[in-house]
């Protein structure tokens, strides 16, 4: 089965609620899953509002997109396999965040689904730095004139010379 | 199989602190209630759209104009760039700039936990003075009885509304990492705890802005700087015995020790 003709399910997660959400933006009409992390809240205090503001994120994304979206309470890694099984999916679409919970959840479904293709999606970037950081200052000084006018600047046309 | 409970994704707001209180039985703290905003990108869409951003070069008062965007940034249901085009469009000048200056510590945050990993939750510096910071978090600190009308309100407006002015954020942390002398990493928890905008990337590298573990210098206030910033709001009142008011020299040579 190629790529393109794979079932397809999705994983939303705390950073990704939004229809504008890159691996949602890919999979428009596919199954996708938002976890309650059991293990995860069991172990942290959060507050309910936080999780009722979730909640109302993944609602709105449910009301605007074509594809099935599913809400469950429990082991993220578990859930997902589970939903993939239950989609026959031969991939799961993701985009990625930095937190050592999304790579612990990577790692987690891949031991429990070696054969579920994941496909991580990129998020969104202000700038298109890459080098290593220490300071917001340095930081700035590099990205300042891309985040104040938008798009890096192109080379500028050269009028007049050729 | 799993044990998964499975939830309707169209629970109506007046369901919800009873259907989502239920399906969540243990796995949260206080009472069930709405989040003091809507969460999800309809209503982060108005809340973008309703901002002008006029007045923000006043954003450092309590009574000054900020987006109050960040929750919907921090759940990607509203994105860095239609955020910062936005700013682009609607604002001008100094104002315009200072605001996508800001936005930008957002990327940032993100780039330094991409780089850093789970060493964010950890001393990523040693600190610039001398610290010996407890681990509790104080009762009387997170029940907000500390008897400063101040230092009490921060902790009030943070469970109240999940949301905090960037000033108070930074004077709670002062607060509690200088003169309580108690590890940032209990003031992150109790903000991971509540903010509707709390995040590991913005919530530990800020309060290790302040602690000085990523940072140059700690970060610290005096009386004359809440009250200014304020408006006046707790200061013109308070009959209490008032921990910040000195010069800066004083608080540093009092909180940091006497320079060489």
């Amino acid at each position: 089965m190629t790529a393109a003709q794979a079932r397809r399910v999705v994983w939303i997660h705390g950073d990704s609620l939004s229809v504008t959400d890159p691996a949602l933006s890919a999979c428009p009409d596919a199954p996708a899953l938002f976890v309650f992390d059991r293990p995860f809240l069991q172990a942290v205090p959060v507050a309910f509002p936080r999780l009722a503001f979730m909640y109302q994120g993944v609602r709105d994304l449910a009301a605007h997109r074509p594809g099935l979206t599913e809400i469950r309470v429990g082991a993220v890694p578990d859930e997902l396999a589970a939903f993939a099984a239950a989609h026959h999916a031969a991939e799961l679409h993701v985009t990625r965040n930095f937190t050592p919970d999304f790579a612990r959840i990577v790692d987690g479904l891949r031991a429990a689904r070696p054969d579920l293709r994941i496909i991580i999606h990129e998020p969104e970037r202000l700038t298109s730095f890459d080098g290593p950081l220490r300071r917001f200052f340095g930081f700035w000084k590099k990205v300042e004139r891309e985040v104040l006018h938008g798009e890096p600047a192109p080379d500028f046309p050269r009028r007049g010379h050729r | 199989m799993t044990d998964a409970l499975r939830l309707p994704p169209d629970l109506l707001d007046d369901q919800l602190p009873r259907v989502l209180g239920e399906a969540l039985t243990g796995l949260y703290t206080g009472e069930p209630r709405l989040p003091a905003r809507v969460g999800g990108r309809t209503a982060g869409l108005a809340a973008l759209h309703a901002w002008t951003g006029e007045g923000y070069a006043g954003r450092n008062f309590l009574s000054g104009n900020v987006s109050r965007l960040s929750m919907y940034l921090r759940h990607g249901m509203l994105g860095l760039r239609e955020v910062a085009a936005h700013a682009r469009a609607v604002m001008r000048g100094r104002e315009r700039d200072e605001f996508l200056r800001q936005l930008t510590w957002a990327e940032f945050y993100r780039l330094v936990l991409r780089q850093e990993g789970a060493r964010v939750l950890g001393n990523l510096e040693d600190p610039k003075y001398p610290a010996r910071w407890t681990d509790t978090l104080p009762d009387d600190v997170r029940e907000a009885r500390t008897g400063l009308p101040c230092a009490d309100a921060w902790v009030t407006h943070l469970v109240r509304d999940g949301w905090l002015h960037n000033h108070e954020r930074l004077w709670f942390a002062a607060y509690l990492v200088h003169w309580r002398g108690v590890d940032w990493r209990s003031g992150y928890a109790l903000f991971r705890e509540h903010l509707l905008d709390g995040d590991i990337a913005n919530n530990a590298l800020s309060w290790q802005w302040v602690a000085s573990t990523f940072s140059n210098k700690p970060y610290f206030m005096n009386q004359e700087n809440i009250d200014r910033y304020s408006g006046g709001r707790w200061c013109r009142t308070c009959r209490a015995e008032c921990p910040f008011r000195a010069s800066y020299g004083e608080l540093e040579t009092q909180l940091f020790g006497t320079r060489p």
